[in-house]
């Protein structure tokens, strides 16, 4: 008998700790509609990648990773995998600017 | 023998007395009520106490590490999240302040152009909240104070993800809304509590158990040291505290507890002999001086035959008041009421006194008397007492020499203190009894002949005691040697 209430009171203590932890970290309600966010459509890969041209072009010789990323960027794009290809638009991006700050 | 030494109490009734405390009158019927449990005895019950402060400390030790840890990780991510929202809203104010909003329009679209991580959110809006520069599709209708860090749920490519953002007012009424997509660190951050919801459970676990294992221990402990107080109390002296082997704290302090009931029955053994030696001792010489009464009350033919009995009596009943007074001598001796009258002195002319005191004695015995000591000899204590403590040594070494025998006084410095030395050429005292010679009224087989109630060693292993020092008796080949070392320290006893 004795036994069996402190196997309880073992049982107990923790799960009680563990529901009230789990009650505690349970998700905010009334959280609203999420707003999108625009930098990630096939429009913005067209800006970029016209910035990028626009950059090429006024660089007499632009680097050849710039160029490859351009246009790794714009197949990607073009394809449908729009997160990757503004990232390879941005990476050009940067290193024109690089460029043109040295 | 009444019902509390007939019937020792069980052991679980031992553990709860335990549990409410250090013995609580576990037999007496005046306790009983104590041993009703009432709603509140769980907060009486020390045990229980050592059991929840364990599982308290345990429990507050695990939550500040987990504290660390959150403020070590999640809350790391947060700050440097913070840190680069604050730095852009600085850049892009100076920015505004320059060149005005085309400036921060043209400012907002290179920020995004070149955010390879595409973590960052921007949004600027005019008075009436329309979007004019940024990658937010409209302002979010709840951010509408600057003072406070919003995290929103936004849809980046077709997936919802949630983001850090602050609102920032700019002058002429327009808006900033900065953020940055912490959807990574928000996964992390329910990785973390997930792993922190198991410790819990599992510290909850380990708290509870270790809570009761402490109070089984607890009170395994008091129930051992409680039976032997209880049996103890019931007159069964030879109980003693059972040590676990372990030789840890509750060990050391079962072994002081059985070294008092040894101190004590020792005492109480000592106290029972003096008793029964006084009533034996004392018994002759009152028989002694009531049977010469009481002859020279039936017989006496002349005033002069009474007078003589009645000096005779009264001598008898002198020795007796002697014995008295020296058994209470001894009991101050050993109350150590006499420290306060502790002072350095020169032990090398109490020598000379007491050898002058028992020259004639000696001279009268035939026994000679030596004395060998250094013309200084600095020493700490009770003058008094050590005199008498050093008389008492020479008149037992006179005493029990033979006629043409030497007895020697010697004295010297000794690392510590200063050792006095008495050797005479008697019949000297067998090994076996030895330790018993210091004890009160213990006559040896060679004193039985002689003069005396056998309190002398008594009183100078009193004096030895009481300034911390000892007495030890050893065979001189043939005779006694009596060696009385005391400490000569001021910050000793007394000091």
């Amino acid at each position: 008998m004795k036994t069996h209430a402190r196997f309880h009171a073992v049982l107990a203590v923790p799960l009680s700790i563990g529901l009230g932890l789990a009650a505690m970290r349970s998700p905010a309600a009334g959280q609203s509609t999420p707003d999108r966010v625009t930098t990630d459509t096939p429009q913005y890969c067209m800006q970029l990648l016209d910035r990028v041209s626009e950059l090429v072009r006024i660089r007499v010789h632009p680097p050849s990773e710039v160029t490859d990323l351009s246009t790794e960027g714009q197949r990607m794009c073009d394809q449908g995998q729009t997160r990757g290809g503004i990232m390879r638009l941005r990476r050009a991006l940067i290193l024109l600017r690089q460029g043109a700050a040295r | 023998m009444n019902d509390r030494q007939c019937s020792p109490p069980p052991l679980e009734g031992l553990g709860r007395a335990a549990d409410q405390g250090w013995g609580e009158g576990e037999n007496t019927p005046s306790s009983e009520p104590r041993h009703r449990r009432s709603p509140l005895w769980l907060f009486r019950s020390a045990s229980l106490r050592f059991a929840f402060v364990y599982a308290l400390l345990l429990a507050t030790s695990a939550a500040a590490l987990a504290i660390f840890l959150w403020w070590a990780t999640a809350g790391l991510l947060d700050r440097q999240t913070d840190a680069a929202i604050h730095a852009d809203a600085q850049g892009l104010s100076e920015r505004w302040a320059e060149g005005g909003l085309p400036a921060l329009v043209l400012t907002i679209d290179d920020r995004l152009a070149g955010n390879v991580d595409d973590d960052a959110i921007y949004l600027l809006a005019d008075p009436i909240m329309r979007r004019i520069a940024g990658n937010l599709e409209r302002w979010p209708s709840t951010v509408r104070r600057t003072d406070v860090w919003y995290e929103l749920p936004v849809r980046r490519a077709g997936i919802t993800t949630l983001a850090r953002m602050q609102r920032y007012d700019l002058p002429n009424g327009f808006h900033l809304l900065i953020g940055r997509d912490v959807q990574v660190r928000a996964r992390l951050r329910t990785l973390l509590t997930d792993a922190l919801l198991w410790a819990a459970v599992i510290v909850g676990a380990m708290a509870t158990a270790g809570a009761l294992l402490v109070r089984s221990m607890f009170r395994r402990t008091l129930a051992n040291v409680s039976a032997t107080a209880a049996a103890i109390a019931a007159g069964d002296f030879a109980q003693r505290v059972k040590l676990s082997g372990r030789g840890d704290e509750f060990d050391q302090l079962a072994e002081t507890i059985n070294d008092m009931l040894d101190r004590i029955v020792r005492l109480m053994d000592g106290v029972r002999q003096v008793s029964n030696a006084i009533a034996h001792d004392l018994r002759t010489p009152i028989t002694r001086a009531r049977t010469r009464l009481e002859d020279a009350a039936l017989h006496a033919h002349s005033p002069e035959e009474l007078q003589a009995a009645i000096e005779r009596a009264t001598a008898d009943l002198d020795g007796i008041v002697a014995v008295f007074q020296a058994l209470l001598r001894i009991a101050e001796i050993e109350a150590g009421s006499r420290r306060s009258a502790f002072a350095r002195f020169d032990l090398a002319p109490l020598l000379a006194d007491v050898a002058e005191l028992y020259g004639a004695v000696a001279e009268d015995k035939q026994v000679g008397l030596a004395v060998d000591s250094p013309d200084r000899l600095p020493a700490y204590g009770d003058r008094d007492l050590v005199q008498q403590a050093v008389a008492n040594l020479v008149d037992n070494a006179v005493k029990f020499s033979p006629p043409g025998g030497q007895v020697r006084l010697r004295a010297a410095a000794i690392q510590g203190g200063v050792e006095i030395v008495v050797a005479d050429q008697g019949a000297g005292i067998p090994a076996g009894d030895r330790a018993r010679a210091i004890e009160r009224f213990f006559r040896g087989e060679a004193a039985r002949s002689t003069p005396g109630a056998g309190l002398g060693l008594a009183l100078v292993q009193a004096v030895a005691q009481l300034h911390l020092g000892s007495l030890r008796l050893e065979d001189a080949g043939p005779g006694l040697r009596a060696v009385l070392t005391l400490p000569a320290r001021e910050d000793g006893p007394g000091g």
